[in-house]
């Protein structure tokens, strides 16, 4: 029953989120998020505008606000239903919220504790799903898949993928394969110049879109640096893993990375995905080596824009002509979460004029796993990236992150890394 | 036991009334009608620190949609209130009466721009800086500025009369709202105002601009668009002592200027702020004054020098000078996130908003700091200085015992002593339900009952947004006795 503030009643203390039910349809849940965490937020609302699924739903249970105060009832009740399942998937994880929150709320702590609760204490992670996570972290299915995926693009036996969807396990992928572009059959070789820096290579990156690896390592090599590279196995962050609920797949393959990358040499990402978690790795492990390995981690942007002067000048022959124009998308997990995204204008600026979004970096909609899972919120939001885009009258775009250049040339952007750009106006390397 | 709201009685049996409500609702809205316990939790609050669950939310997407849920309340007999992002600070978007709640969210449509005639027509979910933002192509923006303007939307800045730092200059929002689209209470749809510039007639837009949705739901409005201006310059004066501070403001305006906007924060809101913003505030003052001219160059220029030439005699410390836009923004961004940075002291913070002659800000706000002393709260500051507009902050932990009491105790003696300083309630938040009790430290019984007349026209059932603004008991009359709760002015 509601109450009004009669007079000379003190203010309701509890706010009722939701009424107890008990009833059909609920189970038992327990949050591991302490109250001073769940307390945090003060529901003033600055989150609101900077959520993708708040701004094209206009709806609370789609905003971070309304997501903590679910959090915060479940916590209590302990035990949740349906319903709150669905609105904690629903969250992108851009963080988006936490850039712009004045009280500096850790929503994604709290997401991740939600969503790892979920992982281990419901069937919110179906097996088939947990095992086609589990194939990011076995580069050789990944890449025999990925071979068999561009052999069929070739050769129009896209029914082939089909048919390999219907196996529970590979249905995730193969409905992922459905919007990709073509992936490369054979793909050469990096090769190794030095141990100045590590580049790491990743997954399902480095299975499709080794050639981006090549340009940034062209670019790191054109400062005078010599690149080490991971050696097979050491293959997957765990970042998506983390994102499902599955902390602990995560947490393994995090100490299967940190072993392959040994030393005190900078570890440079180009997926600003993979780059946010293992700069996480001493939250997500808790222990001192974690911590000093994440120390290591930097987005390549950052590590060159320290070195901007090392750069060579551009080998274009545009002579005299104006630089090209690029819409630089911010991937949420280099603004957001990194705030590294200020480093990709130094490295771009240099060659070419940078343009900015007027979206205040909101989310494209890609989010890891998340527009293959909730394909039509992600295209609504999608749909206000690509007019940010087009308001700019920019015709190519640079994005640091594979899954957003993946998302938005899927509707049609010309996406690049920033750094194949750079790489295409390097001077002609001696053989 | 029924439990009475003024003219409306909700018992346990219009409880059960609720499927045959949400049946009629879903005829209209289909899945946009939701009944399920955690949504109708997250629309029982607003930005206010009071809430209670509402019975159905409401998401329509159009005019017809919100005609036909405020008809289908009538006949249901049941409240309904209008919400937009829900940040509103004084409850005035809290469900009181178990009511249907329409939030506005997804009518966010800018339907036209029209600058030959400076005008736009927007829905009134469209986010406040939105608009702003989409006219600025053009050279226009829309002037009211609420701190809270990248997420307030512009139905709940016409429901309150919204304010901002830049209405000193510029006007509060009933000044930029030409004409209004609005679902009465009846359900019919009409049109306050116009687009001519003094339209015939009472003048009852002037009216709905500010009536908390009580007189209806505005689902359109004809906004007044403000040219760009060719120059502005912000500046940052510390001081070392509050009272030099708000002695400084008088004298910035008796000096003959009125800046776009002049703003004041004490020493706890510039630690708070600073570590959120990172815009170099500085953190040792007391006091310090943001102040933003704008006009043309040579205009603008003058008014810096006059704005340092005043400060020095009031002993200012440093006079920043924003070098570039980012600069001013950056300084901005600190200032409109200071009432949600709070959350680095407490979780909770309770916000007052009530209007002081300006010559008198320096003795009140000390009175402020005295009574959250004597209640053991935190006070923190942060205002419109060039209007005498206070909004002081009181933080607070709700999990703390007894903490409630204190707060409202501290919040109405707040409100006293405004109103003994020749002030008022409310610059711009509002009276919700935060402030009805305390409308009779302002007006005679004379003065509600008038008001509750004007109201009644508008609304005779008494479901739009009932037990807002007016405290109960305004009226004499029998059926209204009747209902009253327990312990409410009579």
């Amino acid at each position: 029953m509601s109450t009004a503030s009669p007079p000379g009643e003190p203010l309701s203390t509890t706010i009722p989120v939701g009424e107890p039910s008990g009833t059909a349809g609920t189970f038992p849940l327990h949050l591991d998020i302490d109250s001073d965490t769940l307390a945090s937020c003060v529901a003033c609302g600055m989150c609101l505008p900077h959520c993708p699924t708040y701004r094209v739903t206009g709806e609370e249970s789609a905003s971070p606000r309304g997501r903590i105060a679910l959090m915060r009832d479940v916590a209590e009740r302990g035990e949740a239903d349906d319903a709150f399942v669905e609105f904690m998937d629903a969250c992108i994880q851009c963080l988006g919220c936490e850039t712009a929150c004045p009280a500096g709320v850790h929503y994604g702590h709290m997401m991740e504790a939600t969503r790892e609760a979920l992982a281990t204490q419901t069937r919110y992670q179906p097996r088939s799903r947990r095992l086609a996570y589990r194939a990011l972290g076995m580069p050789r299915l990944l890449g025999f898949g990925s071979r068999l995926l561009g052999l069929s693009q070739r050769l129009g036996l896209m029914r082939l993928i089909a048919l390999v969807g219907r196996v529970r396990p590979f249905r995730q992928l193969a409905a992922m394969t459905a919007s990709l572009p073509r992936v490369p059959v054979r793909q050469p070789p990096l090769t190794a110049s030095g141990d100045d820096v590590w580049l790491f290579t990743g997954c399902v990156m480095d299975a499709w879109m080794r050639d981006t690896h090549r340009a940034v390592q062209a670019v790191i090599e054109s400062t005078g640096a010599g690149v080490a590279l991971p050696p097979a196995g050491a293959s997957c962050c765990g970042s998506l893993h983390l994102h499902a609920g599955l902390a602990a797949d995560s947490r393994r393959l995090a100490r299967k990375v940190m072993a392959a990358l040994p030393g005190e040499a900078p570890i440079l990402i180009d997926s600003a995905g993979c780059g946010a978690t293992m700069k996480e790795y001493g939250h997500l492990l808790g222990t001192d080596e974690a911590r000093r390995f994440a120390a290591r981690v930097q987005d390549v942007h950052e590590w060159l824009a320290a070195r901007v002067d090392d750069l060579p000048p551009d080998a274009s022959d545009a002579d005299g002509a104006a630089p090209l124009q690029i819409a630089v998308q911010d991937p949420c997990h280099l603004r957001h979460v990194q705030q590294a995204h200020l480093p990709v204008r130094t490295v771009l600026s240099r060659y070419f004029e940078v343009v900015e979004l007027d979206d205040d970096g909101l989310c494209c909609g890609a989010g890891g796993a998340y527009s293959q899972q909730h394909p039509e919120v992600a295209g609504a939001v999608r749909e206000r990236k690509v007019a940010a885009v087009e308001r700019t009258g920019a015709s190519v775009v640079a994005s640091a992150n594979p899954g957003c250049t993946l998302h938005l040339r899927a509707a049609g952007l010309d996406v690049r890394h920033p750094l194949e750009f750079v790489a295409g106006h390097l001077p002609a390397r001696e053989a | 036991m029924p439990v009475g709201y003024g003219r409306v009685v909700v018992s346990e049996a219009d409880c059960a009334a609720d499927a045959a409500l949400l049946t009629d609702l879903r005829g209209v809205l289909s899945d946009r009608a939701r009944d399920n316990d955690f949504e109708r939790g997250l629309y029982s609050r607003d930005g206010s620190i009071e809430g209670s669950a509402p019975a159905i939310v409401c998401l329509p997407t159009s005019t017809a949609e919100v005609a036909e849920i405020v008809r289908i309340c009538r006949k249901h007999r049941r409240p309904f209130l209008a919400r937009g992002s829900g940040t509103g600070l004084a409850g005035g978007a809290v469900p009181v009466g178990r009511p249907v709640v329409v939030a506005t969210s997804k009518m966010d449509r800018i339907v036209e721009i029209d600058t030959a005639n400076r005008i736009a027509w927007v829905e009134p979910g469209v986010l406040n800086l939105d608009l702003s933002r989409a006219l600025a192509p053009k050279g226009f923006h829309f002037a009211p500025d609420p701190s809270s303007q990248q997420v307030c939307s512009i139905g709940g800045n016409i429901a309150n009369n919204s304010g901002g730092p830049h209405c000193l200059a510029y006007g509060v929002t009933t000044a930029h709202i030409s004409a209004l689209e609005v679902v009465l209470p009846s359900g019919e749809t009409t049109v306050f105002g116009g687009l001519d510039a003094e339209p015939p007639g009472f003048d009852l837009r002037g009216l709905f601009v500010g009536s908390e949705g009580t007189m209806g739901i505005a689902t359109k409005a004809a906004v007044r668009l403000t040219p760009n201006a060719p120059a502005v310059r912000t500046l940052l004066l510390d001081f070392d002592d509050v009272s030099e501070g708000s002695a400084a403001v008088s004298a910035i305006i008796a000096a003959g200027l009125v800046p776009s906007a002049l703003e004041m924060m004490d020493q706890r809101a510039i630690e708070i702020v600073e570590a959120f913003a990172h815009a170099g505030y500085p953190t040792g003052a007391a006091a310090v004054l943001l102040v933003e001219l704008d006009g043309l160059p040579g205009g603008v220029d003058a008014g810096v020098d006059i704005v340092r030439e005043v400060a020095q005699r009031h002993h200012v410390g440093h006079v920043r000078v924003a070098a570039d836009d980012a600069e001013r923004a950056l300084l901005w961004k600190g200032r409109k996130n200071a009432f949600g940075a709070v959350a680095r002291i407490k979780p909770d913070y309770y916000l007052h908003d009530t209007v002081v002659p300006r010559s008198r800000l320096t003795e009140v706000l000390e009175k402020v700091y005295r009574i959250a002393d004597a209640y053991g709260l935190i006070a923190v500051n942060v205002f419109h200085a060039g209007d005498g507009n206070l909004h002081p902050i009181l933080a607070f932990d709700r999990r703390e015992p007894g903490v409630d009491e204190r707060v409202k105790a501290a919040g109405r003696d707040i409100v006293a002593v405004s109103i003994e300083a020749g002030g008022v309630l409310s610059g711009e938040h509002g009276i919700g339900l935060e402030k009805r009790d305390y409308m009779g430290m302002l007006f005679s019984a004379h003065d509600m009952y008038t008001q509750d007349v004007v109201r009644e026209t508008f609304d005779p059932d008494g479901l739009a947004n009932p037990l807002k603004i007016i405290p109960t008991g305004s009226r004499c009359s029998d059926s209204f006795h009747q209902n009253v709760p327990e312990g409410a002015w009579v």
